[in-house]
C-alpha cells in the first residue's frame, strides 16, 4: 500500500471515532487500521549507512542475524534490524556512546578473528558461537560502559520487537483493544499479548 | 486544563469569551501520532539527540519521544532561569497539559483543606470541603472520572464511572496490605471513560479504547482533555472566540475604574502586540504562567506585580515531592495475565498523619504503581540467543511491580518565581526567574515514602525489593502551584476564597495558583472544580453590577 492510502486510511479511521463515539465498532477499527500492514523492503546489509563505516554494517548485521535468526517466522533481517540500529546509533546516542559502539564493533571483529576466519568469513554456526563467547564474556564482572555487544544486542531486541513483523508474528497485537481484563488465564489467551 | 473549564462555564452561561493561547491550535480529533502502530514510530520510540539539544528541560522526564515531543516546548525559545534546578514541563498549543497529563483525578479532602489552620502553617483555606464539594461533582460527572467508592476520609469518594480492574497481583497485594499492614491499595481514579459518560453534553467522546496511549491525544475521545471535552463544549454555545498563538504578558489596569479592562498580547508569529478588552478576565495559564503575568503588570497601583499587594505573588511554589521509586520481582501468577493496555495504575491512599498516626514530620504522601509482565528487555543481559530466545520471547516474561511516592510540599514563602528584566527572550519579554526547593519536612518524610515501600512490598511477600533514590527536582511532578495563594486575609494572600485577586475583582486566576497548600493528591480535578465554581461567581458578580 502507499504511504498516501495509508494516510487516508488513518484519516477515515479518525472520522470514524469522531462520528461515532462511544459507539465506534472496534472490529471496524481494527479493519481499517489493520489494512496499513504495508510491508517495508528489507535492507539488510544494504543499507544507507548513516553511522556504520566500511564492514560496520555487515559485521553487526551478522550479529543480528545469530541473535534473532529467521526460522519459521521472520528474524532480525527480516525486520531490518540493522538499519534501525545504524539510525537509532546516529540520532539518539550520545557522541562518545557512538565511539563506543563503533570502537567496540571493530574490538569485536578484531577479537573474532582471532587465530582462525574473520567474523564475516565464518560460517552461521561458527559466528554464533563468536557472539554467544562474546556475550558469556561481557556478562562476566564489571564494567564501567555497558559492553559493546550487550548493546548490540540490547539494540537487536528493541529493533526486531518494536518491528512490525516484530510485534504481529510474536504476540497478539490489537490496535484497539476497547477493554482492559485485569486478571486473565493465559489459557484462554491466544498468545503474549503486546501490552506496551 | 483550567483555560478550557473557564471558556465552557463563561459562555454556556452567555458571556461572550475570548479564549487567548499562547501556541498553535489543536482541534479534536486531530492529533498527528495518535493512531500509529509502535513500528511507524523512529527509534524504537526513544528520545533523539535534536529533542534533547532543543529540549533539554522536557528531556529530564522521559516524555518528549517522537510519540509525544511535539506536545512539550523548545527550551531554547522558551527559556527561563534556574536559581536552583526546576523542571518546567510545559504544553505551548491548544489544550495545554491537558492533553498530555497522567488523567488521575482525585479530590482533597477535609484533611486537605484544615491542615493549615489545625497545624498554624502558612495561611488557612478560605474554603471548606463542603464547599467545593458539589464542584467536585460536577467536574467529575462532566470530565468522566472512573474509579472504585472506598469510604475513605482522607480523600473523599466522587460521582465514578465503573472502577478499572485491578490486575491478578495487584488484588493480592490490596489483601495482604490490608491484613499485614492495614494500608489501602485501591484503583487509580482516572479521567478515563470506562462507561460512556452520564450526560449528553459531549458527544465527540467515546469510550476510552484501552490503546494507553492517551498522551498522545485520544481521537476517541476516551480521556477528558480541554480539546476533546471543554472547548467543543465552548464552541457549540456559539459565544467563543478561541485565538492562538497570542501570547498574554501584561495586564491592563485602569486606575481611575480600580478594575483590569483587558490584556496585552503579542502574536507568537508575527509579533504584533494586540490590546483586547473586557469585562472580566480569568487567568488560566498554570501556576508559573499567570504568576508571570502578574508579575509583568505593573503600574502605579501595583508596583510590585498585579494584586500584590501582599507581596506573596510569585512565592509558596509547591509541587509533589517524588524522590524514588521501588520495585520487586514477583514469583508465580505464571498462568494469568491481563488483556487490553490499561491507562491506570493502582493507588495507595495517605495513610500517614491520618488517624492516630503521629510522626516528626507533617502530612503524607501517597503511592501510585502497576503490576505487569516483563517484555522483551528481560532478555538484555542474557546469554539466550537464536531460536532459543525467539521461542522464550513469544511467552510472557515473570511479572514485576513498581509505585512511586508523591509527597507533600509544605508552602513556603522562600520558593518562589520573580521577574529578571535584564534578561529578554526572543518576543523581548522578561525571564522568569524560578528558585524553590524541598526542605526539612519534606526530607523527614522522604525517610518514611522509601522504608514504607520497601515495608510494604516485602509485606506482600515480593522478592528482589529495591529502593531507588532518584534526586528530584521541584517542578519534576509537573505539578507546580501555589504562586498566588487564596486566603481570607489581603495581607497575607493574592486571591479571595472565589478566586477574585483581592485588590482587583474582576481578575480572577484559577489555575494551580491559588492553592494555599497541596495534599499529596494529584490536583487537576482540583482545578476544574474551583474554576467552575469561580466561573459561576463570576457570572453572578456580573449580574449584580459588582464587577
Amino acid at each position: 500500500m502507499k504511504p498516501s492510502e495509508m494516510q487516508q486510511r488513518r484519516a477515515v479511521l479518525r472520522r470514524v471515532a469522531w462520528m461515532l463515539g462511544g459507539a465506534v465498532s472496534a472490529p471496524a477499527a481494527l479493519a481499517i487500521l489493520q489494512g496499513c500492514s504495508a510491508k517495508e523492503p528489507v535492507p539488510g546489509a544494504a543499507l544507507q549507512s548513516k553511522f556504520f563505516k566500511g564492514k560496520q554494517a555487515d559485521i553487526v548485521s551478522a550479529i543480528a542475524d545469530v541473535l534473532i535468526p529467521k526460522t519459521d517466522t521472520s528474524g532480525a533481517l527480516d525486520a531490518g534490524v540493522p538499519a534501525f540500529i545504524d539510525s537509532i546509533m546516529a540520532d539518539v546516542y550520545p557522541k562518545d556512546a557512538q565511539d563506543r559502539f563503533s570502537a567496540g564493533i571493530n574490538e569485536f571483529e578484531t577479537a573474532a578473528g582471532e587465530g582462525g576466519k574473520g567474523f564475516l568469513d565464518q560460517d552461521v554456526t561458527q559466528r554464533a558461537a563468536t557472539v554467544q563467547k562474546a556475550i558469556a564474556a561481557a556478562l562476566e564482572g564489571e564494567h564501567k560502559d555497558k559492553p559493546f555487544i550487550l548493546v548490540a544486542r540490547e539494540l537487536t531486541l528493541l529493533g526486531f520487537y518494536t518491528s512490525e513483523v516484530g510485534i504481529t508474528e510474536n504476540m497478539e497485537y490489537v490496535p484497539v483493544p476497547t477493554v482492559y481484563h485485569g486478571c486473565v488465564p493465559l489459557s484462554e489467551m491466544k498468545k503474549h499479548v503486546y501490552w506496551e | 486544563m483550567s483555560g478550557g473549564w473557564a471558556a465552557k462555564e463563561l459562555t454556556e452561561k452567555g458571556l461572550k469569551t475570548l479564549v487567548l493561547e499562547r501556541g498553535r491550535m489543536v482541534r479534536h480529533p486531530d492529533y498527528p501520532t495518535a493512531t500509529k502502530d509502535p513500528w511507524e514510530l523512529p527509534y524504537g520510540n526513544r528520545i533523539t539527540q535534536e529533542t534533547r539539544h532543543r529540549k533539554p528541560i522536557q528531556s529530564r522526564t522521559g516524555y518528549p519521544t517522537p510519540a509525544n515531543q511535539h506536545w512539550f516546548v523548545d527550551d531554547l525559545d522558551n527559556p527561563y532561569v534556574e536559581e536552583q534546578p526546576f523542571d518546567w514541563l510545559r504544553g505551548y498549543h491548544v489544550g495545554g497539559r491537558s492533553l498530555m497529563w497522567a488523567r488521575q483525578s482525585y479530590r482533597f479532602g477535609p484533611l486537605d483543606f484544615e491542615a493549615n489552620a489545625k497545624e498554624g502553617v502558612a495561611i488557612p483555606w478560605p474554603v471548606t470541603y463542603d464547599e467545593i464539594a458539589p464542584w467536585y461533582d460536577k467536574a467529575e460527572i462532566f470530565a468522566g472520572i472512573s474509579g472504585s467508592v472506598e469510604g475513605l476520609h482522607q480523600l473523599p469518594d466522587g460521582k465514578f464511572l465503573p472502577p478499572h480492574d485491578l490486575n491478578c497481583v495487584e488484588i493480592d497485594f490490596k489483601k495482604r496490605l490490608d491484613d499485614k499492614l492495614g494500608r489501602k491499595l485501591i484503583i487509580g481514579r482516572c479521567a478515563n471513560l470506562t462507561a460512556p459518560l452520564t450526560h449528553n453534553e459531549s458527544p465527540q467522546r467515546g469510550t476510552c479504547q484501552a490503546r494507553n496511549m492517551c498522551i498522545r491525544g485520544c481521537p476517541f475521545g476516551g480521556y477528558f482533555s480541554s480539546v476533546s471535552s471543554t472547548l467543543p463544549s465552548a464552541e457549540r454555545t456559539g459565544n467563543m472566540t478561541l485565538l492562538p498563538n497570542q501570547i498574554v504578558y501584561e495586564l491592563i489596569y485602569d486606575n481611575d475604574k480600580g478594575k483590569a479592562t483587558g490584556v496585552r498580547v503579542l502574536d507568537a508569529e508575527t509579533g504584533k502586540q494586540t490590546d483586547y478588552f473586557a469585562k472580566i478576565v480569568f487567568l488560566c495559564a498554570s501556576a508559573l504562567g499567570s504568576a508571570y503575568i502578574m508579575l509583568n503588570s505593573t503600574s502605579s497601583r501595583f508596583p510590585n506585580g498585579f494584586g500584590n499587594d501582599s507581596g506573596e505573588l510569585g512565592h509558596n511554589i509547591m509541587d509533589h515531592n517524588k524522590p524514588g521509586n521501588s520495585n520487586a520481582s514477583v514469583e508465580g501468577y505464571l498462568d494469568v495475565a491481563y488483556t487490553g493496555r490499561r491507562p491506570n495504575g493502582f493507588y495507595s491512599p495517605r495513610y500517614r498523619n491520618v488517624g492516630k498516626d503521629k510522626r516528626d514530620y507533617l502530612r503524607g504522601f501517597g503511592y501510585q504503581g502497576r503490576a505487569a509482565r516483563s517484555n522483551y528487555n528481560r532478555f538484555n543481559d542474557t546469554p539466550l540467543m537464536g531460536a532459543e530466545l525467539k521461542k522464550a520471547a513469544l511467552e510472557p516474561g515473570p511479572w514485576t511491580i513498581g509505585m512511586t511516592a508523591f509527597g507533600e510540599i509544605l508552602p513556603y514563602h522562600d520558593n518562589y518565581a520573580r521577574l529578571d528584566r535584564d534578561k529578554k527572550d526572543k518576543h523581548g519579554l522578561p525571564l522568569l526567574v524560578v528558585n524553590a526547593v524541598v526542605r526539612e519536612n519534606e526530607r523527614k518524610m522522604e525517610q518514611d515514602m522509601k522504608n514504607d515501600a520497601a515495608e510494604m512490598l516485602e509485606a506482600a511477600g515480593f522478592k528482589n525489593v529495591t529502593v531507588k533514590s532518584d534526586s528530584y527536582n521541584m517542578g519534576n511532578s509537573i505539578h507546580e502551584s501555589g504562586t498566588a495563594r487564596m486566603g481570607n486575609d489581603p495581607k497575607k494572600s493574592v486571591l479571595n476564597r472565589f478566586n477574585q485577586v483581592h485588590a482587583c475583582k474582576n481578575v480572577y486566576v484559577t489555575d494551580g495558583s491559588f492553592m494555599p497548600s497541596f495534599g499529596c493528591q494529584n490536583p487537576s480535578l482540583t482545578y476544574m472544580a474551583f474554576t467552575a465554581r469561580a466561573a459561576d461567581h463570576a457570572v453572578s458578580e456580573l449580574k449584580k453590577g459588582n464587577l
